[in-house]
């Protein structure tokens, strides 16, 4: 009895295969091989260009591929002092905006989430308004708080003035509700200090909201550039999205298969992390999209 | 150590019938982590404080004085908003992100839609591999999408125009045109902001109960009919928010039109926010370029809040 039952669910299940069936398989995969095309193909096309020779990336008549594979163009870009001393220091300088954003957020997370205070209601209200002053209204007086910081040209002026995000602040503490208070009771009993609580309970449960916040963290530091061209001044302490806007409009013209060399180089490091955590990164879309 | 404090306060209070003294230790058992928790907010909002409020408020303040970076501030009231609300210019920038509003975010919801359809309807490895191809973008920046889309439009020796040139049809200097610069801008922007609206959109798709299609389909509903009776209205609000959100963006768009084309020609690629920032760099009045600023995101930041609370309220319920 249990037997046909099954037969007949696993027949149920079985799409038929009729014509119509195929054509409609057929049709979805041509669509989404169109999709995943028109989505990839800029890339592609950077990467194509970044062997071309000076004169091949713009040229009539128009070449798809270039006529010889110039790996020079890495091996010149990489040869530029600058591009690696930019390279160099943006990285430095997402690591430690990263680092510094998930700390700072993280523990005003955890109290928001966990704590109780006087003034939490009004303080929370205040943080999360922050949320909704768009960056232009503040940008001119945010340059004038960092001048008069004395924080222009600097490291400092690139990593501390974002890293305190109400956004964050809010993405984490949603995580921080959902984790069972039995658990921190539990720890407690024990004899937890809040402290103790936060960075060996709270901590080692944060990766999936930590993985997420620090990429977004990340990439928001290595694509940034309106607040770069407004507070770095020196050619060496430009961050890569600096350089290559400036070389471009500086060198560009006459060397646009190195400009484009330096982009692939540029958006390596952000495309390597996007493959090793995309399964999170995609998987929290949800959460991290209504921010 | 703070456990035992309930059941103490809870008898003391039984033993002496003192009201007001039994409030004071009920507020200290309710307020009891007040001393760590500043500690633990204390750099959050110092920095919040000095790179967002502290700067919001100065903005306000001298939006109604004429001001530049040599000398001192001079109260004109009202003047930088007149100024700036009878200003064609202005008028024209707005105008302007309007445009490239209804240029993106229309086609960028269509299509999303489209791609969250697909999603659905594929198996999940195939599935998985569109979702990382069309997140791929999101992550490059502005920038670099600039210069892959600048070299693509380019006039004599562009893809774009060799492509065409295949159909017979002469080259466009996209660019370079009036006609065309601000819609050249619309697609590398649909091509950035593709990703997270297509995976939302998704998201939101899943999470629409089978059996509704189930019985949709034993009533013998076709492919359009589960679309407009169906997956639509299910979809309702997750449309109307993503419509919000596409339209704050789009409108803030400043970073594609700054690096590709400088707002130019003609100022047919000057959205708002690059209208401002022109001021910024180039106007020694400050008052004006701040009052602008203001003027267009106290718009836009109640439309944000709004959302939020819309969002949260969504959330709670969850």
């Amino acid at each position: 009895m249990a037997v046909v039952a099954q037969e007949v669910a696993a027949i149920r299940r079985r799409p038929q295969r009729t014509t119509s069936w195929w054509l409609y398989a057929i049709g979805k995969t041509i669509v989404g091989v169109v999709f995943i095309v028109a989505s990839l193909f800029p890339l592609l096309w950077l990467v194509i260009a970044g062997f071309k020779s000076k004169t091949e990336v713009i040229s009539t008549p128009f070449q798809f591929f270039p006529e010889v594979w110039k790996w020079e163009n890495y091996a010149q870009i990489l040869g530029d002092p600058t591009f690696l001393l930019t390279m160099g220091w943006t990285f430095l300088g997402a690591v430690l905006f990263t680092a510094l954003a998930l700390t700072v957020n993280s523990l005003a997370a955890y109290a928001f989430a966990r704590l109780d205070f006087r003034f939490k209601r009004t303080l929370w209200t205040v943080v999360i308004t922050t949320m909704f002053i768009p960056g232009m209204t503040i940008l001119l007086t945010s340059f004038i708080v960092v001048t008069d910081l004395g924080m222009l040209d600097s490291l400092a002026v690139l990593v501390i003035p974002g890293a305190a995000t109400a956004a964050m602040i809010f993405f984490i503490r949603q995580f921080y509700l959902s984790i069972p208070s039995s658990l921190e009771e539990a720890a407690m009993l024990d004899g937890c200090g809040r402290l103790r609580i936060f960075f060996f309970l709270f901590l080692p449960l944060s990766k999936p909201p930590f993985v997420v916040m620090g990429i977004t963290a990340f990439l928001a530091y290595w694509n940034s550039y309106v607040w770069p061209i407004l507070t770095i001044t020196s050619p060496e302490r430009f961050v890569v999205q600096q350089f290559l806007a400036t070389f471009r409009t500086g060198r560009g013209s006459s060397e646009l298969g190195l400009l484009m060399a330096g982009s692939v180089l540029a958006a390596a490091p952000e495309i390597i992390l996007f493959l090793i955590f995309q399964r999170q990164i995609i998987g929290n879309i949800k959460m991290a999209g209504l921010k | 150590m703070t456990v035992t404090h309930p059941t103490m306060t809870e008898t003391e209070a039984l033993i002496v019938p003192d009201a007001r003294a039994a409030r004071h230790r009920h507020r200290r058992y309710l307020y009891r982590d007040g001393k760590i928790a500043y500690w633990l907010l204390l750099p959050a909002v110092v920095l919040l404080a000095i790179f967002v409020i502290w700067p919001a408020i100065y903005a306000a303040y001298l939006s109604f004085h004429d001001w530049s970076f040599y000398k001192a501030p001079e109260f004109v009231g009202w003047r930088n908003y007149a100024n700036v609300l009878t200003d064609p210019l202005f008028w024209a920038a707005i105008g302007r992100g309007f445009v490239f509003v209804a240029m993106t975010v229309p086609p960028m919801l269509l299509l999303a839609f489209g791609f969250s359809s697909l999603v659905v309807a594929v198996s999940r490895h195939f599935a998985s591999t569109l979702k990382v191809s069309i997140y791929l973008p999101t992550i490059i920046s502005t920038v670099i999408t600039s210069i892959i889309f600048v070299v693509i439009y380019d006039y004599s020796g562009g893809l774009l125009n060799a492509f065409l040139g295949l159909f017979g049809i002469d080259p466009v200097a996209w660019l370079g045109d009036p006609k065309w610069a601000l819609l050249a801008i619309a697609i590398p922007a649909i091509w950035l902001g593709m990703g997270l609206t297509s995976l939302i959109m998704v998201a939101a798709m899943i999470d629409i109960p089978t059996e509704y299609y189930e019985a949709a389909a034993m009533e013998g509903a076709n492919w359009w009919q589960k679309t407009f009776f169906i997956t639509i209205p299910q979809m309702k609000n997750i449309i109307l928010y993503l419509l919000v959100t596409g339209f704050v963006a789009a409108i803030q768009q400043l970073d594609l039109p700054l690096v590709m084309t400088q707002g130019g020609p003609l100022d047919s690629t000057t959205l708002p926010n690059l209208f401002i920032f022109n001021h910024f760099t180039n106007d020694v009045n400050v008052g004006y370029s701040i009052a602008a600023a203001l003027l267009l995101f106290v718009v836009l930041g109640t439309v944000s809040a709004l959302i939020f609370r819309f969002v949260n309220s969504e959330r709670l319920v969850d």
